[in-house]
């Protein structure tokens, strides 16, 4: 004992820590990358799956996506040039029992096999579906599965193992809380202890995800397991005492995450439920503008008893939940009235609180999910043109909101005052971290109001480095580029449209959060998700996570094979192994033997045979 | 799903912008991260568990004039250096924005990016700096100024060396009078005088107008006349001599020495506003100097509109004009040098990017630069009387007494330089509320070359 104190007080501790601190970064960023790469690496390859084949003409068209438009319109997955077939005629779309074809209002509607078919309409290979007077008879592929390059592979060919990059996330924040053991010099034992919890939930939900569940993936869970530890074990130094709330939550995040992904496993639940989750958000933020209380002027807790939470971080959840949808549905109904009287009504209900962090974080992803859902730029215009219109109308009603903006671009000359006092703590206190920092427990910035919540960037900075910032940052980013590779992949567009709103809206995030501390953007209020303290963020950005992990097809892959051999029948959905479909369709088409048609390509479009 | 897929590039706007702002924040990092660090309220640097050491300030002999002991910032053992040299070297708050401990923090505290202000053996390095002042220059300037307002400053015209740069009012950095925000006698204290300040010039300008009129007319200026009654009528008023005094029909040389009203008023009337405005922007007024990367205030004139009255007075540099010591300077350092200055510095040694960025300008061509030093040179000759300086000096002035208003006295000048190898030394020197160019201000210059002889 003697001879630990003796290390602590000794000027070689300063240099030990320093080493730490360095390596942290680097091993943060190893993760960080190598779950990218490795998740990129597991994804199927963009192989057509099944195939309909046109008789009458002689054309394949390769179905590549769970859920496919057919139609006339050449922005459709499977366009058939046909004037009977309407611009977007129907939607065949894979569930776990098999293959749908779904009509999406079309003119002359669907036969299978001479039926007229209403709502959707499960299909077996060797089936036909007549659409106007065009017949497609579904088929087992047959093409080859086409050679992929890619010109970067990320330094690596392999995909890492789930195992090896939960081991090393976990030494990464080891060596975060070893630093928080010997803080200033002193034993601090108890900083062990949230390092204990959060080791105890990652390592637990990963013997459960693959384990119990026999999932293959776990690359968006180990990130999110390091970053919530990295945030924690800041956290534990700023406040040790308050460090229970956020273990909590990351514990009913996880169990927010897990729940979600269960109930996102069958569309047709969230598809019941999905009024339901509208009108509960709605009536949870004008319960909490009743009786909800906050301080520095905005109403936006409730507190229950010795709890308080911050309803609007959960509305975020169920905004995902109203405002993505299938592709049948956006067939239909091509309108997103619905969603923008949402939208309107949830921004309209923040603003009186007010929090204007949360409601403009809602409008962007409002703009997200409209251009997704739609892809019409005149719609995102007129309602950017009227979200400025309704901004004018406030500042004119209410010009004192203007006020708390006033210092941004020029915070160096309120120094001492309410309009840069928080900015420009951030920015010297980041510039006194370096790339290093300067060490857990030892920052500057921990005095000031918030320097755990909306100023934590700098905190994360000042203590740990900009580097690691900078990691923290990536992940952010990387968020993004999961979404994008995952949305054609995905099993539906719900999920597509999901992942793509739940990255954006946390890059957007972090983006109000850490520019708005260093004077990039005014300083709105919002926190950095994982880092910033605040139970409701945990539990919520634990619950984006799972629009990630649901839009990755993998997720509910190993369920499904599961319950697939239990039943002893394979009814034909395409193989979601990756060798080519060997076994021939019983009754293959005679033509097949003139030779095979190449889909190289590009594989969008059906090609004649010759 | 292929054009959801499409769509998703949407997303790809948000992440342009989200690294649009990130570049642009690691941008301003590693350029102004020293400055941001080393506020005065970091805790870091100003904390009792500090490691930063800021390096040591030294004068060109090598006198200390601010070092660190034992985490704690001490100046100078003269108290007379340390309120002379507290606009040069800084004040312990760092309100002092143009001081070297403002703008030089970063090297003084060995701060860089990469280590920030981690305990390692770097802050604890910090570097030291020699600045090219004369700690017994400054004192004696101090001492002259005899508590009056104002801003001393003296160069080397040929290495650029500031030797003398001392602004009042000024207090002591090693005990901060308790009244310093709310006594009105350090009103303004925070203000270096010579970078930061401009004031009337009255009439130094007269070289202006004098150069005007040599570039005007390159063959003759030296033989136009004007009679001077003591006063003269321009727009309706009179434009009047110091004291009312008739100096009767002069030439140029004689109207400089004798300070004439009447004889510039009319010659800047002559001139006219346009050629007077254009020489005078060509002489540095309505430009902003440099100095280790500071912005010095400008010299302003603006005759847009001026009537021939306040012509005349502008020509005799009163009406709206402003002028600034350090520009006053650099245009006697011009002058003595041939019509280009060398760009002046406050630290020693290799300082090649301010070399660089610096840049000299040419302010008055060649031939000007000699007949300016002539006549320059007959003003202390015949004039003021060279027994004011030491010996060998040879020095060239002018002085000026730009009238303020109000009850208050005006603000003396005297600009110039020693036309001498030896001493190659150009000056500026502004006593607000004095009572003459020469009393006020000569005694200044006079202890100031003193204390450099």
């Amino acid at each position: 004992m003697d001879t630990i104190l003796e290390f602590l007080q000794s000027g070689v501790l300063p240099t030990v820590l320093l080493v730490l601190r360095v390596l942290v970064p680097l091993l943060a960023f190893y993760v960080v990358w190598r779950c990218y790469t490795s998740f990129k690496k597991g994804q199927r390859r963009r192989d057509p799956v099944i195939m309909l084949w046109d008789e009458a003409s002689g054309t394949r068209f390769p179905v590549l996506y769970w859920e496919n438009s057919i139609g006339r319109s050449k922005s459709c997955d499977i366009y058939v040039p046909d004037a009977t077939i309407s611009r977007d005629h129907a939607v065949l779309m894979r569930r776990d029992e098999g293959w749908f074809i779904c009509d999406t209002g079309s003119k002359a509607g669907v036969q299978v096999n001479g039926r007229k078919v209403e709502g959707r309409k499960l299909v077996n290979i060797g089936d036909r579906v007549t659409m106007g007077s065009t017949t497609l008879t579904l088929w087992n592929t047959d093409a080859q599965p086409r050679e992929q390059r890619r010109l970067f592979t990320g330094f690596s060919r392999e995909a890492a193992s789930p195992l090896k990059l939960m081991m090393v996330a976990t030494f990464t924040l080891l060596l975060v809380a070893v630093q928080g053991l010997c803080m200033g010099g002193e034993l601090h034992p108890e900083q062990m202890i949230p390092f204990a919890a959060v080791l105890v939930m990652g390592w637990g939900l990963y013997s459960f995800s693959l384990g119990v569940l026999h999932r293959v993936s776990f690359e968006i869970e180990t990130v999110a397991f390091l970053l919530s530890g990295i945030g924690i074990q800041l956290l534990a130094a700023y406040d040790i005492e308050g460090i229970t709330t956020q273990i909590a939550a990351m514990l009913l995040g996880i169990v927010v995450f897990s729940f979600l992904l269960w109930f996102m496993g069958d569309m047709d639940r969230v598809a019941k439920c999905r009024l339901w989750i509208g009108i509960g958000a709605l009536a949870l933020l004008a319960l909490t503008l009743l009786i909800g209380t906050g301080s520095y002027g905005s109403k936006n807790w409730i507190h229950l008893g010795p709890i308080s939470v911050q309803p609007s971080e959960f509305v975020k959840i169920a905004f995902i939940f109203v405002g993505t949808s299938t592709l049948d549905r956006l067939q239909t109904k091509k309108n997103i009235g619905e969603f923008l009287i949402f939208t309107g009504a949830c921004i309209g209900l923040l603003a009186l609180m007010p929090d204007f962090g949360m409601a403009l974080i809602l409008f962007a992803t409002f703009l997200i999910i409209a251009f997704m859902r739609s892809g019409s730029v005149r719609t995102i215009a007129l309602v950017l043109a009227g979200a400025v219109l309704a901004v004018f109308v406030v500042l004119a009603v209410k010009p004192y909101v203007l006020d708390r903006f006033m210092g941004w671009g020029h915070v160096w000359d309120h120094i001492n005052d309410d309009l840069g006092y928080q900015q420009t703590r951030v920015l010297t206190y980041i510039a006194s971290g370096g790339f290093f920092g300067v060490g857990l427990g030892n920052s500057y910035l921990a005095p000031v109001f918030a320097a755990d919540s909306d100023l934590v960037f700098g905190l994360l900075c000042e203590e740990q480095g900009l580097l690691l910032g900078l990691v923290v940052l990536l992940v952010f980013v990387l968020f993004i580029f999961y979404a994008r590779s995952d949305v054609t992949r995905s099993r539906s567009t719900f999920f597509s449209i999901a992942a793509c709103a739940a990255a954006g809206m946390l890059l957007f995030q972090t983006a109000l959060n850490v520019y708005g501390a260093t004077d990039v953007l005014p300083l709105t209020g919002v926190t950095l998700p994982f880092i910033s303290s605040g139970g409701s963020s945990m539990i919520s950005v634990w619950g984006m996570m799972a629009f990630l992990k649901a839009s990755d097809e993998r997720t509910y892959a190993a369920r499904r094979a599961s319950r697939r051999s239990m039943r002893e029948k394979a009814s034909q959905p395409p193989s979601r192994t990756r060798e080519p479909s060997t076994q021939p369709p019983a009754n293959s088409p005679s033509r097949r033997r003139t030779g095979s048609p190449s889909y190289g390509g590009g594989g969008r479009h059906a090609r004649k045979e010759v | 799903m292929r054009t959801t897929g499409f769509r998703s590039m949407v997303l790809y706007i948000l992440l342009a912008a989200f690294l649009g702002g990130l570049g642009y924040l690691l941008v301003n990092l590693f350029l102004n991260g020293g400055k941001w660090a080393m506020q005065p309220y970091n805790g870091h640097i100003s904390g009792e568990t500090s490691t930063v050491k800021l390096g040591d300030i030294t004068d060109r002999d090598g006198s200390l004039l601010a070092t660190t002991q034992d985490g704690t910032r001490l100046y100078s053992q003269d108290e007379t250096v340390r309120r002379a040299l507290l606009h040069t070297v800084g004040d312990p708050y760092g309100y002092i924005s143009t001081s070297i401990q403002s703008t030089m923090s970063s090297k003084l505290s060995g701060y860089n990016i990469v280590t920030g202000l981690n305990n390692t053996f770097f802050n604890r390095l910090g570097s030291d700096i020699a600045l090219t002042v004369d700690q017994d220059a400054c004192a004696a300037a101090y001492n002259a100024l005899g508590g009056k307002n104002g801003g001393v400053i003296v160069y080397n015209y040929q290495t650029g060396d500031i030797l003398c740069k001392v602004s009042t009012p000024t207090f002591d950095p090693e005990n901060i009078p308790e009244d310093l925000e709310t006594n009105d006698a350090y009103k303004g204290a925070y203000l270096d005088n010579t970078l930061s300040s401009s004031f009337t010039p009255g009439s130094i300008f007269k070289i202006v107008t004098a150069a005007a009129a040599m570039e005007r007319w390159p063959d003759s200026w030296s033989t136009i006349t004007y009679s001077c009654s003591g006063s003269v009528e321009l727009a309706g008023s009179d434009i009047t001599c110091l004291h009312g005094n008739a100096h009767g029909t002069q030439d140029m040389a004689a109207a400089l020495g004798n300070s004439c009203n009447v004889y510039f008023a009319q010659l800047a009337n002559d001139l006219g506003a346009e050629a007077l405005q254009a020489k005078a922007k060509e002489m540095g007024f309505n430009v902003s100097f440099d100095l280790n990367g500071i912005s010095t205030m400008e010299s302003t004139i603006d005759l847009a509109g001026a009537n021939a009255n306040q012509l005349g007075w502008a020509g005799v540099g009163q009406y709206t004009l402003l002028a600034n010591p350090y520009h006053m300077m650099c245009l006697m350092g011009a002058i003595a040098n041939g019509g280009e200055y060398v760009q002046p510095r406050l630290t020693q040694g290799a300082d090649l990017l301010g070399e660089i960025t610096g840049g000299s300008r040419q302010l008055v061509s060649s031939g000007e630069a000699s007949q300016l030093k002539e006549l320059l040179r007959s003003n202390v000759e015949y004039y003021y009387g060279d027994y004011l300086f030491p010996d060998g000096m040879n020095v060239c002035a002018k002085t000026g007494t730009g009238e303020v208003g109000e009850d208050k006295g005006p603000n003396c000048w005297m600009v110039g330089f020693c036309d001498s190898t030896v001493y190659p030394y150009a000056f500026a020197v502004v006593v607000e509320d004095g009572s003459g160019g020469i009393e006020s201000a000569g005694s200044v210059v006079s202890a100031v070359l003193s204390a450099l002889a």
